[in-house]
């Protein structure tokens, strides 16, 4: 009946799991938080956990190409995405999703669902022995928390973030599961589909808003003919 | 004559009886019918009682209490009745709340003199009394059929006693159809049981009818038999005991009754389904190997989805009976919450969590029973003295009707399981059930445990906020009504009834560890372990969990503290706010002239909030008519009206019963008229049954 | 396991002390991050003295209930007190209940304070109680959730047993579990507490008020109660953050010396707490009514993700 309090673990694995939970209560906070404006800082926020995870798994395992990875993520997703969607978003005046179809607590029941799911999904692979693989749960957890965020939401840049958060969760499972066995290709591969997406779908916005005066993509049922 | 529980049994049977034929005997005479039913029923029931807890507390000296009450007249059917542990507990809940309930009556019925007749209510309701007496005793199974149909049809003519209104008999036919598609699944059920003896020992006499016999009968059955037999008798004990989505006549039906017999109905007669389920999950069903692990499942969520929703619903009333029996899905719900943990302990192999949740479900139907009497006979008094179920003409009635004002608080403390009071005890019981039942298994199931206990704290937290309502707007503040501005203390039989059920309550709340020891015998029986020692430390007088890191509780301590803390308020009193006076002034009115009750919160107001959050399930409408000269914000009458969907009437039980008609019309295609048709379709089910025997 | 008058009576006196200093702090800190100067710390305790030396009014329409609930709110929130390890690791009155009475002992308050917001008939009362109510429904489950996340990494229910598990070696903040149901705690303080961004408690006569509405029409030594044992509830409430999610420092005998260190501590992250207390209420604008249960809903989902990664991360 009595549990024994967790016995000490290595203190990188201690950090790992810290953030990676954080970044999954970000998550949480994104999927509650209308501003968009805010929105943007919460994911500017939960890339640098990303980095941070990167940063100590590097360090660990002495591995240079993880910490390009986290280079290039602190300065990809930490720093120039999150800035130009701001001023994507300062550009089109519009600061807040007017309405999500479902409401916050009952997403945030699904959100929690989502993620009972992930930890049922990774659980086989938690026994493995290895550096951060507890955190494979919390990615799935992000990739479908990402997916319902993506579809709850109106505004395509609110999906486009959306988007971004399923591709941090990627990113976790990479670097945390593999950061032997992925080669680097691979990873900057993700990195810079990603950010193209974004810088397109980023003008696309410009243009929907331009033709419709509205970000709504509920709105594009009317292009059919 | 000995003082024997044999002995005493047959007192009360002859007694109910006696009562039951004086009433009849007596229809035109008013006050002699009263106090002889009653009376006889109040004698009858405090013999039952003394009986209940013989059996109970000298179980080794007693044993198995047998008796044959009537020499068999028909094969398979034999009259015989036998007191084990878990049926002499069962005798002390209705034996306890029927006499409270018969001396309450004793004031009540006079309200009715003049209008119905008292002589025909009160032999049915010894009838009632007698017939749920017996279903908890009978040993039979044809017996324990009959019993509880004669109960069900007593029930019936006491739903609809006030059939005048049209609301009555609607309720009282919703109650009659649904409580015999319970029966009818009840039956099937032991006709399986019946099956599996006969097939495993070739004795397909009456012994094969007898629950002796069906003990451990789920080793001898094949698993998907088990398995059928168990869903037949989940579905049609718990139409009696009123689980979500099967309760829709509970709400109905109990809040017409006369407010005794709501108070019978709502308190003892549904906990005869889970008297049946206890019977049939514990004692017949599982075998040596333990039942399987999703019935322990299937019957905590029930459980859990039950408390919520009945919960929920309850807050949403503002008809003080209706709003009592939502409660009772509520507790109901509580009480299967338990039964479903012991049932996965019992898979798991976990003996002594499985006893501590099964008595945490049976201390809280001992507990539902006491306040939720209480509570119901509060109801009638209020209704008696305003005329009214409806809150919203109510209100002041504290000044009015102190002592049942109080009453119905502790009642109301009571329910919302607040220390130190005994629905506290019971849900603490199993808060810890839960909480330890979290290190049994290594599955994901185990999540269930925690997230069973924060609903649980939910329905515990909107309980308190649905009293604190029903409470609040019914007793407290002016007078919303001329009727409630001029209601009268009731009588004393009245209060008396409900004084002894308050009585109960405090000692079921501040001396748990002692009744504990009473169901010894009952666990012993069921799970082969006695556990009341497990349960007490430090004399007797803390209650504590299985485990004694665990945690523990004493709600003694708490209610003796308590009031020695009170010496702290006086003597600051003494010290500081020596020479103040005390002055009664008007109510702060914010510069208007004066209060008047139509400013004060409304029961539909106060669970407006609840309403809005949880609107998902409620769907609210609502209609504003306004008419105004000028600006809407001057209006000179105004209409408002709001209305709460019903979701399981309206999404599962209106399109089946427009089904059912639908099927009904189309069938009436056979009903030709004429003979030869009906000889044709005789003919063909003959022809068919001979080819079916070939 | 036992009890000890000594240690019930200065565990009490110590609630009663201390408890208007943590409000008083709260308020005049807030004032300052406010640009203002506040009133002084210790105000509060003028203030509880004001009220015991004044003539009390009470409403017409008052019944005994309304008589009733200052006593009741003010002893529960001492009992609850007692029940919680505040400077040792034992509790004086663990043996008498722990996680569940403490809950169920502040649900007895809160119900009594609700009937007496209802009793004097007044829409503001109604208003309040049933707000009051409303929130704490909905505040219970989160609470109870993460104190069940923490009773079952321990295997108890009592605090004191909790707070002598947290002192072992494996036990730490950063836990990702521990964090988030410190996380889920602490928004839940905050809507017990009536903190702003549920509840401004520096509002008189607003439309929004919850808990200031239910206490409108006390006065006199009744409001002294009432007020003392809100503080008193916000007290223990903060000594259970504290406590668990940082086992620093408290005392494990009863020596002289151990007790001084525990009681500076126990101050220390007390002040702590108000502190993050303070700065959540400057930054924050109060909610509308009807997005609390955005908040709160969000406490329980990470309540509920604390208990899933005691599954995980073990």
């Amino acid at each position: 009946m009595i549990m024994n309090p967790s016995a000490p673990t290595p203190i990188g694995s201690q950090i790992i799991m810290l953030f990676a939970a954080l970044m999954l209560v970000l998550q949480l906070l994104l999927v509650v938080q209308k501003m968009l404006l805010t929105n943007i800082r919460l994911y500017a926020l939960q890339s640098l956990m990303l980095t941070v995870i990167a940063a100590v798994i590097a360090w660990y395992y002495n591995a240079t190409h993880v910490y390009i990875v986290a280079v290039l993520t602190l300065v990809g997703k930490v720093i120039f995405l999150p800035w130009l969607l701001n001023r994507l978003v300062r550009r089109i005046k519009i600061v807040e999703e007017i309405e999500p179809l479902i409401n916050a607590p009952t997403s945030m029941l699904i959100c929690g669902g989502l993620t009972l799911l992930g930890y049922i999904v990774a659980r086989p692979f938690t026994t493995l022995d290895k550096l951060g693989n507890n955190t494979l749960a919390i990615a799935i957890a992000l990739l479908l928390t990402g997916f319902f965020l993506m579809i709850n939401r109106r505004k395509a840049i609110s999906q486009v973030l959306a988007l971004l958060t399923i591709e941090n969760g990627v990113m976790l499972a990479a670097v945390a599961l593999t950061s032997y066995g992925m080669p680097l290709v691979v990873e900057l591969g993700i990195f810079f589909d990603v950010m193209v997406a974004v810088m397109v779908l980023g003008i696309l916005v410009y243009r929907i808003r331009e033709s419709f005066a509205s970000m709504d993509t509920s709105k594009l049922t009317q292009l059919k003919g | 004559m000995e003082f024997t529980p044999g002995n005493l049994l047959t007192v009360t049977f002859a007694t109910y009886a006696i009562g039951a034929v004086a009433g009849l005997c007596c229809l035109r005479h008013e006050r002699p019918a009263n106090l002889l039913t009653f009376g006889l029923a109040t004698l009858a029931s405090a013999c039952g009682l003394l009986a209940g807890v013989l059996c109970l507390a000298y179980s080794p000296a007693f044993g198995t209490v047998r008796m044959q009450l009537l020499p068999t007249l028909i094969p398979y059917l034999s009259f015989s009745i036998r007191v084990d542990a878990l049926s002499a507990f069962f005798l002390v809940v209705v034996s306890a709340v029927a006499l409270a309930i018969s001396i309450y009556s004793l004031g009540y019925m006079r309200g009715f003199y003049g209008r119905k007749s008292v002589g025909l209510l009160g032999a049915f309701y010894n009838v009632m009394l007698l017939a749920t007496t017996l279903v908890f005793l009978a040993d039979n199974a044809f017996f324990f059929l009959m019993v509880w149909e004669i109960m069900e049809l007593t029930a019936y003519c006491l739903v609809s006693f006030e059939h005048e209104q049209a609301e009555t008999r609607r309720a009282g036919v919703l109650f009659f159809v649904m409580s015999h598609i319970g029966t009818g699944c009840i039956m099937l059920g032991f006709l399986m049981l019946f099956q599996a003896y006969g097939h495993a020992t070739g004795d397909y006499g009456s012994a094969a009818y007898s629950f002796d016999n069906f003990h451990a009968l789920g080793d001898r059955m094949s698993s998907g038999s088990r398995d059928a037999a168990f869903l037949l008798f989940l579905a049609g004990f718990g139409i009696k005991s009123g689980i979500v989505p099967l309760h829709t006549w509970l709400p109905a039906a109990h809040p017409v009754a006369p407010s005794n017999v709501s108070a019978f109905l709502s308190g003892v007669l549904i906990k005869t389904g889970i008297y049946g389920m206890a019977r049939v999950f514990f004692d017949f069903l599982p075998g040596t190997a333990g039942p399987p692990m999703w019935w322990g499942v299937t019957v905590l969520s029930i459980g859990t989805i039950s408390a919520v929703l009945g919960v929920l619903y309850a807050l949403m009333q503002h008809d003080l009976k209706r709003l009592l029996a939502y409660h009772s899905i509520e507790n109901i719900g509580i009480i299967l919450m338990g039964f479903g943990a012991a049932l996965m302990f019992l898979h798991t192999g976990h003996p002594v969590l499985a006893s501590l949740a099964l008595i945490a479900g049976l201390y809280h139907t001992i507990n539902h029973a006491i306040f939720k009497a209480l509570l119901f006979l509060g109801a009638g008094a209020v209704l008696h003295a305003t005329h009214t179920r409806d809150m919203e003409h109510m209100g002041g009635l504290a000044k009015r009707m102190p002592q049942t004002a109080f009453f119905f608080l502790v009642g109301a403390v009571a329910i919302s399981a607040l220390p130190p009071l005994n629905g506290f005890v019971s849900e603490w019981l199993t808060y810890q059930s839960l909480l330890q039942g979290y290190g049994t298994t290594d599955s994901l199931l185990r999540l269930m445990f925690p997230i069973g206990g924060a609903l649980l704290a939910l329905t515990g937290a909107l309980a308190a906020a649905c009293f604190v309502k029903a409470f609040g707007i019914t007793f407290l503040a002016q007078p919303r009504s001329e009727h409630a501005a001029q209601a009268n203390e009731a009588p004393s039989t009245m209060l008396l009834g409900q004084g002894l059920l308050v009585a109960a309550c405090v000692f079921l709340g501040l001396f748990p560890t002692q009744f504990l020891k009473l169901l010894d015998p009952l666990t012993q029986s069921l799970t082969g372990l006695q556990i009341s020692g497990q349960l007490t430390v430090a004399n007797g007088l803390v209650l504590s969990g299985v485990n004694p890191n665990g945690g523990t509780v004493s709600t003694l301590g708490i209610a003796v503290l308590g009031l020695c803390f009170l010496s702290l308020p006086f003597l600051l009193r003494l010290v500081f706010a020596r020479g103040t006076n005390v002055r009664i002034g008007p109510t702060w009115d914010c510069g208007l002239q004066g209060l008047t009750p139509r400013m004060e919160y409304t029961a539909t107001g106060f669970s407006k909030p609840i309403r809005m959050i949880f609107k998902a399930l409620f769907r609210p409408r609502r209609e504003v008519q306004r008419e105004y000269d000028f600006s809407p914000y001057f209006t000179n009458t105004i209409r408002f009206e709001a209305h709460v969907e019903e979701v399981f009437e309206t999404r599962i039980y209106r399109p089946l019963n427009r089904w059912v008609l639908w099927a009904s019309r189309r069938m009436r295609a056979l009903q030709a008229g004429s003979i030869q048709a009906y000889l044709i379709y005789i003919f063909i089910t003959l022809l068919l049954l001979l080819l079916f025997a070939l | 396991m036992n009890l000890d008058p000594i240690s019930i009576l200065s565990q009490t006196a110590l609630l009663l002390a201390l408890a208007p200093l943590i409000t008083g702090c709260i308020r005049n800190w807030k004032a300052r991050l406010q640009n203002r100067r506040g009133p002084r710390v210790w105000q509060p305790y003028f203030d509880l003295l004001k009220f015991l030396r004044k003539d009390m009014v009470i409403s017409e329409h008052a019944s005994w209930v309304f008589s009733a609930a200052p006593y009741v709110v003010f002893i529960t929130a001492l009992l609850v007190g007692l029940m919680v390890p505040m400077v040792t690791t034992q509790a004086p009155l663990s043996l008498f209940g722990g996680v569940l009475a403490v809950v169920g002992l502040l649900a007895l308050g809160r119900f009594f304070l609700a009937l007496g917001g209802l009793d004097p008939g007044s829409a503001f009362g109604g208003m309040g109680s049933s707000r009051e109510m409303t929130i704490a429904a909905i505040a219970e489950p989160a609470l109870m959730l993460a104190l069940f996340t923490v009773a079952i990494t321990v295997g108890s229910t009592d605090f004191s047993y909790i707070v002598t598990a947290a002192q072992q070696p494996g036990w730490n903040l950063f836990n990702p579990t521990h964090l988030m149901a410190f996380a889920a705690l602490f928004v839940v303080l905050l809507a017990e507490t009536g903190r702003v961004p549920i509840d401004n408690p520096a509002t008189h006569l607003e439309l929004t008020m919850i808990h200031e509405a239910m206490l409108l029409e006390y006065s006199g030594r009744y409001l002294a109660l009432m007020e003392w044992g809100a503080s008193i509830k916000q007290l223990v409430l903060m000594a259970i953050l504290v406590n668990i999610f940082l086992p620093v420092g408290l005392a494990t005998d009863g020596s002289a010396a151990m007790l001084g260190l525990g009681l500076l501590i126990f101050l220390g992250k007390i002040l702590l707490l108000s502190a993050a207390v303070v700065l959540v209420e400057t930054v924050n604008a109060k909610l509308r009514l009807f997005r609390v249960p955005d908040l709160l809903s969000a406490a329980f989902v990470l309540a509920a993700m604390a208990l899933l990664s005691t599954f995980l991360f073990k």
